[in-house]
């Protein structure tokens, strides 16, 4: 798990840059934001990974899923992402899916059925197009080309688990990991649903004020500038890929 | 659940042309063409070029001038040729028109020998056009599949055409939904490449999902109309919401009916259909797609059928009879038989039939038959019988059957109606009854009809009658006809057709007498009935209404324009027709002085009136100086009041003024109470003669008028401290309206009454001028005593400063108070006071 913000700032710095353009974005701001809304209410179902993560690994039984519970400071919490201004938000979701989709390419070993194989595959697809849509999404906000913006570490969002780990915590630990990434997704909803709000009351005013308001709430929260390097890379000059 | 992905294009294109040359090999070629596998487009140029190998030619004692050019077995003219040098010839093609040509090099050997050198083919074709009408559609299939998506991070493999499917791809990858991704198609040929638009969506937008499974059909038993529907839902609904559409049919039918659509607007696990028939099979069917209406319709499902619950027979099953002689003496064998309900009618299985018969004033016999005839002996008395079907749920209505006694014989009666049934019966039982009604010989109606009327009019009436009962009818009534007459009239028929039971007489004389009659006609003849009469009205329904009610709002229309009109010329009419009479009881005089005719005193007192009757009031005091002249500004006020009074003739302005003690409070009048203190004996002869309306009404004007005769007039004339006690009544009775009145200062009353007072009725038209010169004039008189500025003139005092409190010491002054009441409304009108001052009151 990372714990400095700098690695994390300069990666997300590096993929929002270096985001290629194969497509382009919808500018049209609701829908985007309802198809994230519906992604991360989807996504924060366990029966999408979770379910399919214990049976393969045997921890349906004997009680053993009492004991996967999310490890505390793994994800970020409700009130931690709810207290991030929208650009930050969106690059700690975006780091966050990353060492996701690290961590579960490290399960795949431990899942032997095919089918359950292809499931996780589409798991994983599912978060690359939930990423999809938060690049799009970043270039909406206000000052998308901004890049000084600090993210705030993920303290416990580490691709894999301690190699001393014997087969048993290894599968435990991947079970509380998930468990997390679920909950996790439920906040992520929470705080789109926020934002659907805000739309909404913006709506009755003027139609940027919202997008308006995420900037200013941006701006008021750069207090951890110093950490994030001024990155500036020319758009499509690195294919993006999440460290972790 | 995975998905497939394909597209497709709906024209035909050339969307790829693939060259594949030929080239006629010759086992040792003399030459070759170049370019050999051309693909030219379609309307250009192109040029081929022959060689000739040097081998060749030695052999055959050739050159490129002996190259000849064909195409498809024929000669090209040489004018397309070209002989580019000792070895070589081009032939050129313009505007090349045909997809295919086959072109040979020939060369003739030894003057008559043509041998072909080498040959090509041509394939010529236009570049692709660009793929349109491209499409998506995302099949939510329970299969492994993927999706072919082109995002804005992301670019997934292409997705190669199969030659038999060429403007259709599917591609496998998992399904992402909510996220946009973006779609073209490129073609590419020998000719050229080209790439369609792009097509950007959300794939939840396309997707056709898989059709609701497991589709299952239940009855209930409470009711036999309705079965409920139940399936299990696609797998994409954990995304999207879905809609359905519901169709069923009986089994038997040919068509589908549909559940309203707007029924299965949203997501849905079952679905009750209702207003189904008891007792009958249903097939159903179902497909689903996106609630809103995007992407496209599931397949339907597979067909599952169901049977509604049963209902009890909605019908009586129809039965007959037979009779057969019985070997029991008194008896006989009848055979009921029925036929079995249809489906429709049975709603059910009919389990069994209950048979009752009743005889003649017997207890009822019930019989439960599963067959659909039955036997019974019976003796030879009527019965009925009645017949019901039972299913699981109920029973039918009973039909009924009379089986008649056994002796009954047809005597015939003429003149009377019988009903004549005939029904079939077949081997299975009986079929649909006919019935006639007959009559052996008919006779005229024993009765007539008896009309009466329904309505009566000005001009018509409705008449009405009963349909002659079939006792006294003896035949089949053919037709009625009414006559009518008037008292003096010849008599009207009319015939009216046998349906009829009410007929409407027109053109009748109004307020008339008729007398109206039927008769009833058979075949044979027709009877008379009774003799009707009644009167037309005089007036139609509501002709009366029509006259009086504009006569009566004329008549109110005119009042109330009269009462307008008085009450807009009200001052006028009362000019002219009841003019103010002066009231002798409230005559006053102020104070009679016969040495100075010539000047006028103006007695405030004189002008209080108790009665409240004047109500236009224009008050003027002024307060002499005996000893000092008036003022030019007084003077001045005096002009100008003349003048209003001249202007305003009409109007009132101002108020009742303040009575003597007035002076101790504040008062809009500009009057000084130090200097009106010392107003003294100016005195002006002066006479009022005071009105207070013609039978107790208010008074359009006040006349005052100065008295020139030198008379006494009457006893208050002579008695002035009458005169004065009126004066304190007045002023102590504060419930007067505007009053003109004369201000007097009260600390002058026993030494100088005479105050300078001047009021003015509304209905003097102007003041007399004379009067005016001898007012200034008695004013200079009067104010000569006084100081300048004791004399003030003012007019407009309210009420309540006339009539405000009094000092105590001013109230004991007088005996009475409050007389003035007494002496308006009860006393009889005298023209003396009826109060006494104490001290009395001295004219000067």
């Amino acid at each position: 798990m990372g714990t400095s913000a700098e690695p994390h700032s300069l990666v997300l710095g590096l993929l929002f840059l270096s985001m290629p353009a194969m497509g382009s974005c919808s500018d049209k701001y609701p829908e985007l934001l309802g198809q994230l809304q519906k992604q991360a209410d989807f996504m924060q179902h366990t029966n999408t990974l979770l379910d399919l993560y214990i049976r393969s690994q045997g921890l349906d039984k004997n009680g053993l899923k009492e004991h996967c519970r999310e490890r505390p400071g793994a994800f970020p919490s409700k009130d931690a992402l709810q207290r991030l201004s929208r650009r930050v938000f969106l690059r700690t979701l975006d780091t966050t899916l990353g060492q996701v989709l690290l961590r579960l390419a490290a399960l795949e070993q431990d899942i032997p059925k095919a089918q359950d194989l292809e499931m996780l595959s589409g798991v994983k697809l599912n978060i690359r197009g939930f990423k999809n849509n938060i690049h799009c999404m970043a270039q909406l906000l206000p000052g998308s080309s901004e890049t000084t913006e600090p993210t705030p570490t993920s303290p416990g969002a580490s691709p894999s688990p301690t190699p001393t780990l014997d087969t048993f915590q290894r599968r435990l630990e991947g079970c509380r990991f998930l468990h997390g990434y679920h909950r996790f997704m439920r906040s992520v909803g929470q705080v789109f649903r926020e934002w659907g709000k805000s739309l909404s009351r913006s709506r009755r005013h003027s139609p940027h004020q919202g997008l308006l308001k995420g900037a200013r709430r941006m701006q008021l929260s750069g207090r951890n500038k110093r950490l994030m390097p001024r990155v500036q890379l020319a758009p499509g000059s690195h294919r993006g890929a999440p460290g972790g | 659940d995975l998905s497939h992905q394909t597209w497709y294009r709906n024209n035909s294109v050339h969307f790829y042309i693939f060259s594949c040359s030929f080239s006629g090999e010759l086992l040792d070629p003399c030459g070759y063409i170049k370019p050999e596998s051309p693909i030219v487009q379609l309307g250009s140029n192109f040029t081929a070029v022959c060689v000739l190998k040097e081998k060749c030619m030695d052999y055959f004692h050739v050159n490129a001038n002996y190259i000849f050019w064909k195409t498809n077995h024929v000669t090209i003219p040489k004018e397309q040729y070209t002989i580019i040098n000792k070895t070589a010839s081009s032939v050129t093609f313009t505007d090349i028109s045909l997809l295919n040509i086959q072109l040979t090099c020939n060369i003739r050997t030894f003057g008559q020998i043509d041998q072909n050198v080498y040959g090509i083919r041509i394939i010529s074709g236009l570049p692709p056009e660009k793929p349109t009408n491209l499409s998506c559609i995302n099949l939510f299939l329970m299969t492994d599949s993927s999706i072919f998506v082109f995002r804005a991070t992301e670019k997934f493999a292409d997705c190669k055409t199969k030659r038999d499917t060429p403007t259709s791809c599917t591609v496998d990858y998992s399904p992402v939904y909510f996220v946009n991704i973006e779609v073209w198609v490129e073609a590419e040929n020998a000719l050229g490449k080209v790439t369609s638009d792009h097509i950007n969506f959300d794939p939840v937008d396309k997707v056709k999902p898989s059709p609701p499974h497991n589709l299952s059909v239940s009855n209930s038993e409470e009711l036999s109309s309705i079965l409920k529907l139940t399936w299990i839902n696609s797998s994409i609904q954990g995304f999207i919401g879905l809609k359905y559409n519901i169709q069923y049919r009986t089994r038997d039918a040919s068509t589908w009916s549909q559940i309203p659509p707007e029924d299965t607007a949203s997501t849905r696990y079952s679905f009750t259909v209702q207003d189904l028939k008891p007792f009958t099979e249903y097939v159903f069917r179902i497909r689903c797609m996106k609630e809103d209406g995007k992407g496209f319709w599931s397949d339907w499902s597979e067909e599952a059928s169901g049977i509604t619950y049963e209902d009890r027979p909605s019908k009586a099953p129809s039965f007959w009879y037979k009779i057969e002689p019985s070997h029991t003496h008194g008896y006989r064998s009848v055979q009921l038989i029925w036929k079995t309900l249809p489906p429709f009618e049975a709603n059910g299985k009919i389990l069994d039939y209950e048979v009752t018969l009743t005889r003649w004033k017997s207890r009822l016999q019930n019989y439960t038959v599963n067959d659909t005839k039955w036997t019974v002996n019976i003796t030879n008395d009527r019965y009925i019988a009645t017949l019901t079907a039972r299913n699981l749920v109920g029973k039918s209505n009973a039909a009924v059957l009379t089986i008649p006694a056994y002796d009954f014989q047809g005597n015939l009666a003429e003149s009377k109606c019988y009903l004549i049934t005939v029904t079939p019966v077949y081997a299975d039982g009986p079929g649909s009854t006919e019935s006639i009604k007959a009559y052996l010989k008919q006779a005229p109606p024993s009765k007539g009809p008896t009309v009466r009327t329904k309505k009566v009019g000005k001009n018509e009436a409705v008449l009405e009658w009963d349909q002659l009962p079939v006792d006294v009818q003896n035949g089949f009534i053919r037709n009625y006809t009414i006559f009518y007459r008037t008292i003096i009239g010849n008599e009207t028929a009319v015939n009216v057709d046998s349906s009829h039971t009410e007929y409407t007489l027109s053109s009748l004389t109004s307020d008339t007498l008729y007398m109206v009659r039927m008769a009833a006609y058979t075949d044979e003849g027709g009877k008379d009935g009774p003799e009707f009469t009644f009167t037309t009205p005089k007036f139609a329904q509501g002709e009366i209404e029509a006259i009086v009610v504009p006569v009566c709002l004329a008549f109110l229309l005119t009042t109330l324009l009269g009462v307008l009109f008085c009450f807009n010329k009200r001052d006028l009419i009362k000019k002219h027709i009841w003019p103010n009479v002066p009231d002798p009881s409230k005559s006053h005089i102020a104070q009679w002085s016969p040495h100075t005719p010539p000047r006028h005193n103006f007695n405030s007192k004189d002008q209080m009136y108790s009665d409240g009757n004047f109500t236009d009031v224009s008050v003027v005091e002024i307060e002499a100086a005996n000893d000092k002249k008036p003022f030019p500004e007084d003077l001045k006020s005096l002009d100008l009041f003349k003048k209003e009074k001249i202007s305003t003739e009409g109007h009132s302005s101002g108020i009742g003024g303040s009575s003597c003690m007035s002076s101790s409070r504040p008062s809009i009048s500009s009057s000084d109470e130090n200097e009106s203190a010392q107003n003294t004996s100016g005195t002006v002869q002066y006479s009022t003669v005071v009105h207070s309306g013609y039978r107790h009404q208010v008074p359009s004007v006040q006349v005052f008028s100065r008295s020139e005769s030198t008379q006494p007039l009457l006893d208050s004339e002579e008695r002035p401290e009458d005169l004065q006690l009126v004066d304190n009544i007045d002023s102590s009775v504060g419930n007067l309206p505007r009053q003109q009145y004369f201000k007097q200062n009260c600390s002058q009353h026993e030494t100088s009454p005479d105050i300078s007072h001047f009021e003015r009725s509304k209905q003097v038209s102007s003041v007399n001028e004379e009067d005016f010169v001898r007012l200034k004039q008695q004013i200079s008189d009067i104010s000569q005593p006084y100081g300048s500025g004791q004399m003030k003139m003012f007019q407009e005092i309210s009420v309540a400063d006339a009539f405000g409190p009094r000092t105590e010491g001013q109230v004991e002054r007088f005996e009475t108070v409050g007389m003035e009441a007494a002496i308006d409304e009860g006393m009889p009108k005298s023209y003396l006071p009826q109060t006494v001052r104490r001290g009395g009151y001295m004219p000067q």
